[in-house]
């Protein structure tokens, strides 16, 4: 092949790798959140990222309440106010289902509740995609807005070479970033982080020392909804989706958060971060149905060879 | 066959013949097209709920990939009569056996993964799978019909036919999985399940029973899927492959009842006529209910009733069955082993072993070695060591250094269950039972272990029991033992293994008194029929008496050995340890 | 301090408790004593607020009973339960930080007094807790109890499974933890130590209060031994 065509796929690639990256990662901080405090595996993460996607959506164009912000503007701000509604949605879902299925209720039981929190999440799943395509159809949407369009150019670098740097990708990868920042900000030093590492770590201990932990894990899964769901309302700006788009997104979030180490939130940014680039690498080799095999024999190969991931941490005792 | 299971089997197997034939009856009346295949379906997400259910109801290993097998079972199906004109009647035993080598292909990495990351994992296969086929053209395949031997390739003009042949099918799946439940196999599944760790330290291959499961599952579910293929005439990657394929044995066979055959049949038989019923009636209006129902179902199930319909109802209505009791003539049948003549070389002997965390060494050079129907007691303060050093013996952990042998033969580098299979017993310093089974399948488990046959496994079990005094609790489930019936459960588990050496891991630990000198009885009883024992205790009472040689460790190493009068007067014992006041309590 | 009045409980259909009256009073230590199944742990676990309390609890002059085992936990009580409950993948360090129910403010206790008492524990500072020994486990558990400065700690069989000379050490931490003003409502098995160190003793049968008193008392007392205790 061409050296000039080389290098420019191999840089656009890298620089999509990056910015796509970020924003998966952003989405597998969400997951690593749920994960990391309440152990729970949850199957419907996919379908609340297709929820921010979503309310985004109504919010921007659906109900017009925010275009005074004009198409600039509207779309990022409307992937972030998607969180406080997402955030109330896990929130209630927490409180009436799978708080039932898991946490001091289910600890020390048998398979420590795994069953039940893989189902219930399972099921979830089940409704809010059917359910979703009763409520919102099956014809894909999208956010619009013209920056999807519009690239900053880079170059020309070598001869002809140029990088296309997406401008509706480069502003969600910036809030991207900002979001992730304050999360880890907020999780580092508040009295709630706190809170939440020590219910993470041992429920019952956390409970003696005055800990709410019902109500943190409830804080915990309506925020990994939440942090997912802007992930999910930023892909909405460069993306077409429908009620199922959640499901070609799990696996991809489960890979990230595997390969960072469950339990570790800056653990699950960089997986979806290396994931993100390994998806947009193999772009350029293979064709898009097997892109996807790739990430899951990826994941499948993190999780044979080094399945505490790159940050996780094991301390057990027989 | 496990004890009472002749009496399991016969009830179970007059109920599927009677089930059976009422629903064949029932399909004989059925005129409509659609309900008739309805009534073909059921039997066939019934049989792939039931082979679920034996890897991820039995086993407790919960696939969210099972569509791999069923998806290969029915590509199999569709393209070996589509390029190779091979009948379905051919094809489906093919599927049955590329199902059966794709389970070990899968199973062989998988399986060194446990909980979440298994139940990913298998959910990452069928998916690839699907990615692949796509990619390949697979995008939809039809089989062709053929006008002049209908019969001979699976084509019947009477749907009814199609019925009595998934039956059938499912009928096969039913007997096999009761089999397997009444079983050895069933017990050892069901014990990996409760306590992989304790049934490992009891003898049990856990990684060999989980892929024997595997590969009966999937060779299952590989019909199944061929069957449903010839049904469905139009096969497409997702329509076999698919996330909600794997989802229907879940969801069928949680619904129903896990870990009981009953489950899924009753899961299918409620779940996929509700669904597709729904689909039919209100799919134009609702598209995707089908999907909100099954959400809903076993989110219900979840809560209301977590094991499934099935044992819900049992409990219930039908109340725990009295377990058979076991006949005392069973045990004599046993003959007790001689206490074998000393013959000077010592049973274990352990040199300068070593096993260190990170930096931390937790066990240094240790060496010391017990001799045959010796009581040795490895005392220490926290932190020593102790349980570390048992880990390392016991095969649960790897030694960095040195080696320790069992009348010459090297203990080292064995797992676990290879260990115990030596004739090495183990108990826990916290207990592990298993505790949804009754006394006697706790005791049975360190039988099966042992690799004796059904019978002798019964004896040994009966004799077991005896010999710690709880042969009238073995009906009992274990969640409701006390903490002192706990650990002679244990102990009894290890002994009907037929051990050569015990290691006990603070066998008195939070007894009182009274429970105390019980557990004492056993244990100078075993002794006196030759048992060799090394025992983990902080009861120092206990130990004096007890014991016949002490092994001081702190800090790792060892820090005095011999009789146990002069160890207690050692000093450095008594300021790494004891404390003086102790010793001037003892004398006063 | 703490006045428990006609105290009921029940695991499930069982009656555990069937009417337990007892008192701690400021900077006393009360030890409750009987043999395994009366429900000594159980009524523990009733006036932490982890089983549901039929009954009067009042602590400070506050009913808690029904309320939840955080908030009583908050309200000054600390609980140091059989099973050790550390958390697992922090360091010993972290865990003791964790203790203050305020972060930087300390009550009565600092870190260097835990070291001091408990020597082990300072050489594996920056070690995760999930590696120490089972009994050291059980020493962090109560110095990260004692670092949330409570008023009343509720501590069942601490020295379970520990070496003879860490009992001493352990004794040795109660006697100067009510030197510090704070009560003690301890569960023990080991006779000795509790009649040591308690100022009154209370004998549990069968879900009651059957015997009340001080050891002195007790040891008098061969009848009660005999029935009630394992001696």
């Amino acid at each position: 092949m061409d050296l000039e065509i080389l290098i420019e796929n191999v840089l656009n690639a890298v620089t999509a790798g990056i910015t796509i990256g970020c924003i998966y990662g952003l989405m597998c901080i969400g997951l690593g959140l749920i994960f990391g405090v309440m152990r729970i595996v949850n199957f419907a993460q996919g379908e609340l990222l297709m929820l921010g996607m979503f309310a985004s959506y109504y919010l921007v164009t659906g109900g017009r309440v925010l275009s005074f912000l004009g198409p600039y503007w509207g779309p990022f701000i409307g992937a972030i106010c998607a969180a406080p509604i997402v955030f109330a949605g896990g929130a209630i879902l927490h409180r009436f289902l799978i708080s039932r299925v898991s946490g001091l209720r289910t600890a020390g039981s048998l398979d420590e509740g795994h069953f039940g929190q893989l189902i219930v999440t399972l099921g979830i799943s089940l409704i809010l995609q059917n359910g979703g395509q009763i409520v919102f159809g099956s014809t894909p949407v999208a956010v619009r807005t013209p920056l999807s369009a519009e690239a900053f150019l880079i170059g020309p670098i070598y001869r002809g070479a140029t990088v296309f740097l997406n401008k509706a990708k480069l502003i969600a990868f910036f809030v991207a970033i900002l979001v992730a920042i304050v999360l880890y900000l907020t999780l580092e030093y508040t009295r709630l982080g706190k809170a939440l590492r020590a219910a993470a770590d041992n429920p019952t201990a956390a409970t003696y020392m005055g800990i709410d932990v019902d109500r943190a894990y409830r804080i915990a899964f309506g925020l990994g909804s939440a942090i997912t769901a802007v992930a999910g309302g930023l892909m909405a700006t460069y993306i077409s989706f429908g009620p199922f788009v959640g499901f070609d997104y799990v696996i991809i979030m489960y890979s990230g958060v595997v390969l960072g180490g469950m339990g570790s939130i800056l653990g699950a940014f960089w997986g979806g971060l290396t994931v993100g680039f390994v998806q947009q690498f193999s772009a350029l080799i293979l064709p898009p149905q097997l892109q996807n095999a790739t990430i899951f024999v990826v994941f499948l190969m993190i999780v044979l060879l080094r399945p505490q991931g790159l940050f996780g941490r094991s301390a057990e005792r027989a | 066959m496990r004890h009472g299971a002749g009496q399991q089997l016969r009830f179970n197997l007059t109920v599927l013949a009677v089930v059976s034939v009422a629903y064949l009856v029932l399909a004989s009346f059925v005129a409509n097209s659609y309900y008739q295949l309805i009534l073909t379906l059921v039997p066939v997400w019934a049989l792939f709920g039931v082979s679920w259910n034996i890897l991820s109801g039995y086993g407790g290993q919960l696939s969210f990939g099972h569509a791999s097998f069923f998806g290969i079972g029915a590509y199999t199906v569709t393209l070996a009569v589509v390029y190779w004109s091979l009948s379905p009647w051919i094809g489906i035993p093919l599927g049955m056996i590329l199902g059966g080598l794709a389970a070990v292909l899968i199973g062989l990495p998988t399986f060194r993964l446990r909980g979440h990351y298994f139940a990913l994992s298998m959910l990452a296969y069928p998916l690839a799978i699907l990615y692949v086929l796509q990619y390949l053209g697979f995008q939809e395949v039809s089989m062709p019909m053929h006008r002049d031997h209908p019969a001979a390739f699976m084509e019947f003009a009477e749907p009814r036919v199609y019925t009595l042949i998934a039956v059938l099918l499912l009928v096969a799946g039913v007997v096999v999985s009761l089999l397997i439940e009444n079983s050895r196999f069933g017990l050892a599944l069901l014990a990996i399940r409760q306590n992989e760790l304790a049934a490992e330290a009891a003898g049990i291959n856990a990684r060999l029973w989980k892929m024997r499961a595997l590969v009966v599952s999937g060779m299952m579910a590989a019909v199944a899927g061929g069957f449903y293929a010839r049904i469905l005439l139009v096969v497409t990657p997702d329509s076999v492959f698919g996330m909600l394929v794997s989802a229907q044995a879940v969801v069928v066979t949680l619904f129903g009842g896990v870990a009981s055959v009953w489950g899924p049949v009753i899961g299918a038989a409620i779940l996929v006529p509700l669904a597709e019923t729904l689909q039919a009636e209100l799919g134009t209006y609702l598209p995707g209910i089908q999907g909100v129902v099954y959400g809903v179902a076993i989110i219900g199930v979840m809560l209301l009733s977590p094991d499934g319909l099935f044992w819900t109802i049992r409990d219930r209505w039908f109340g725990q069955k009295a377990p058979e009791p076991i006949p005392d003539s069973t045990a004599s049948a046993v003959p007790v082993r001689p206490a074998s003549a000393h013959s000077g070389a010592p049973l274990l002997k352990v040199e300068s072993l070593s096993r260190a965390f990170g930096g931390l060494k937790a066990v240094s050079e240790v060496s010391f070695s017990i001799g045959e129907g010796e009581i040795l007691g490895i005392i220490g303060p926290n932190g020593a060591g102790k349980t570390t050093l048992f880990n390392v013996l016991n095969g649960v952990l790897s030694a960095d250094e040195g080696s320790a042998r069992l009348d010459g033969v090297e203990m080292l580098g064995k797992k676990t269950f290879a260990v115990c299979r030596m004739g090495v017993g183990r108990t826990f310093q916290v207990v592990r039972s298993f505790p949804r089974l009754p006394l006697l399948d706790n005791v049975m488990v360190g039988a099966y272990g042992a690799g004796l046959s059904d019978r002798d496994a019964i004896a040994s079990a009966a004799r077991a029991l005896i010999q710690v005094g709880l042969q009238h609790q073995s009906g009992v489930v274990a969640a409701q033992l006390t903490n002192k019936q706990l650990r002679l459960m244990e102990l009894a588990r290890a002994l009907a293994g037929h051990p050569r050496l015990l290691l006990l891991d603070e066998a008195l630990a939070g007894l009182g008194r009274e429970e105390c000198d019980d557990v004492l009885h056993v244990l100078a009883q075993l002794r006196q029929q030759g048992m060799t024992i090394c025992i983990i205790e902080h009861t120092m009472h206990a130990m004096m008496r007890l014991a016949d040689r002490f092994v001081v460790l702190d800090h790792g190493r060892v820090l005095a050995t011999g009789l146990p009068r002069a160890v207690v007067e050692d000093h450095a014992v008594i300021e790494a340890y004891l404390g003086k006041k102790w010793l001037a309590r003892q004398d006063a | 301090m703490l006045a428990v009045h006609d105290l009921h409980a029940f695991y499930g259909k069982s009656h555990i408790l069937q009417g337990v009256d007892l008192r701690v009073g400021q900077g006393e230590i009360v030890s409750l004593l009987g043999r395994n199944g009366v429900g000594r742990t159980t009524t523990c676990k009733a006036i932490m607020g982890l089983l549901a309390p039929v009954g009067r609890v009042v602590f400070k002059d506050r009913d808690i009973a029904g309320l939840r085992a955080d908030v009583i936990a908050h309200a000054g009580i600390g609980y140091v339960p059989e099973d050790r409950q550390i958390f697992p993948t922090l360091t010993v360090q972290q865990n003791l930080e964790l203790g203050l129910k305020r972060t930087g403010r300390f009550g009565r206790w600092s870190f260097d007094d835990m070291y001091a008492l408990f020597p082990n524990l300072a050489e594996r500072r920056r070690n995760a807790a999930g590696v120490l020994s089972g009994g050291e486990q059980q020493m962090l558990t109560m110095c990260r109890t004692l670092m949330g400065d409570p008023e009343l700690v509720i501590i069942d069989e601490p020295t379970e499974g520990l070496a003879p000379k860490l009992v001493e050490q352990v004794a040795t931490l109660l006697d100067e933890i009510a030197r510090r003003g704070v009560s003690i409502l301890l569960v023990e098995q080991k006779l000795t130590i509790a009649l040591k160190i308690s100022h009154r003793v209370y004998v549990m049968g069968h879900g009651r209060i059957v015997f009340e008193g001080t050891p002195a008392e007790l040891l008098a007392n061969e009848a009660v031994r005999r029935e009630r205790l394992e001696v």
